[in-house]
């Protein structure tokens, strides 16, 4: 049972937290400039990209765990993972929506950044180079 | 006559909601037959390890926001729609 988290893992969760504090800061300018800005923008957009952040980061961790067992476990551990990370999620989405303190549109827009991140991925220049990330797991175990 | 025409709207804003939310059962079982797959091709070729967790990963990520769309409609219908929906009504007796 591997307790520590995969380089892999660690390595993609930071690139995917990283665009999401570049994207939330271009979303706070694009309030900024439009003149909606409030605290509340704020509130909700550090609740939002946190759960985004931490949503990638609870998948990684389960596909971590899934890759090493069977087929049929991995894909229940998987389904199981995934209604937990959106029930979370639904309860963020609930807390941001009851709660006047967050802004319901800044707190929703962080949680599609980790799929724009994805896209733009190509375009940024960082490359799946296999036997590099090979060679730091060897390394790592 | 306006409760009742309330009492619709109120209904089906919350039966959209509903169905919106059955789009949330198809990333779970894509990223489980993703994630079995993967298994499989990690079972025939374990040096790739690190190649295919990392694709998964990615994939599992852009799978997932369909499940978002899905949820940021039902927040919507539930919390949003009604609302906006018995202003129109008011509006239009008045």
């Amino acid at each position: 049972m591997e307790n520590k988290v995969n380089s892999t893992v660690k390595k993609e969760s930071l690139y995917i937290a990283c665009s999401v504090v570049i994207l939330s800061m271009l979303m706070e300018a694009v309030f900024l400039i439009i003149g909606k800005w409030t605290i509340s923008v704020l509130w909700g957009n550090l609740l939002g990209g946190l759960t985004a952040v931490l949503n990638f980061f609870l998948m990684g961790l389960t596909v971590q765990r899934a890759v090493g067992k069977d087929e049929r476990e991995a894909a229940t551990l998987m389904k199981f993972s995934q209604t937990y990370r959106f029930m979370l999620q639904l309860a963020v989405g609930l807390v941001g929506t009851l709660f006047s303190v967050f802004n319901v549109i800044a707190l929703v827009i962080p949680l599609f950044f980790p799929r724009i991140a994805i896209m733009l991925r190509p375009y940024v220049g960082i490359k799946y180079d296999g036997a590099e990330i090979e060679n730091s797991d060897e390394q790592q175990t | 006559m306006l409760e009742l025409a309330i009492g619709i709207i109120l209904g089906g804003c919350a039966l959209g909601a509903g169905c919106a939310m059955i789009a949330g059962i198809g990333p779970g079982i894509g990223e489980g037959n993703a994630v079995a797959k993967a298994c499989e091709a990690i079972g025939r070729q374990p040096e790739s390890r690190s190649a295919v967790t990392t694709t998964m990963l990615m994939g599992c990520a852009v799978a997932e926001t369909t499940g978002l769309y899905a949820l940021v409609i039902a927040i919507l219908l539930i919390f949003v729609a009604p609302g906006r929906f018995v202003d129109i009504l008011l509006s239009a007796i008045s």
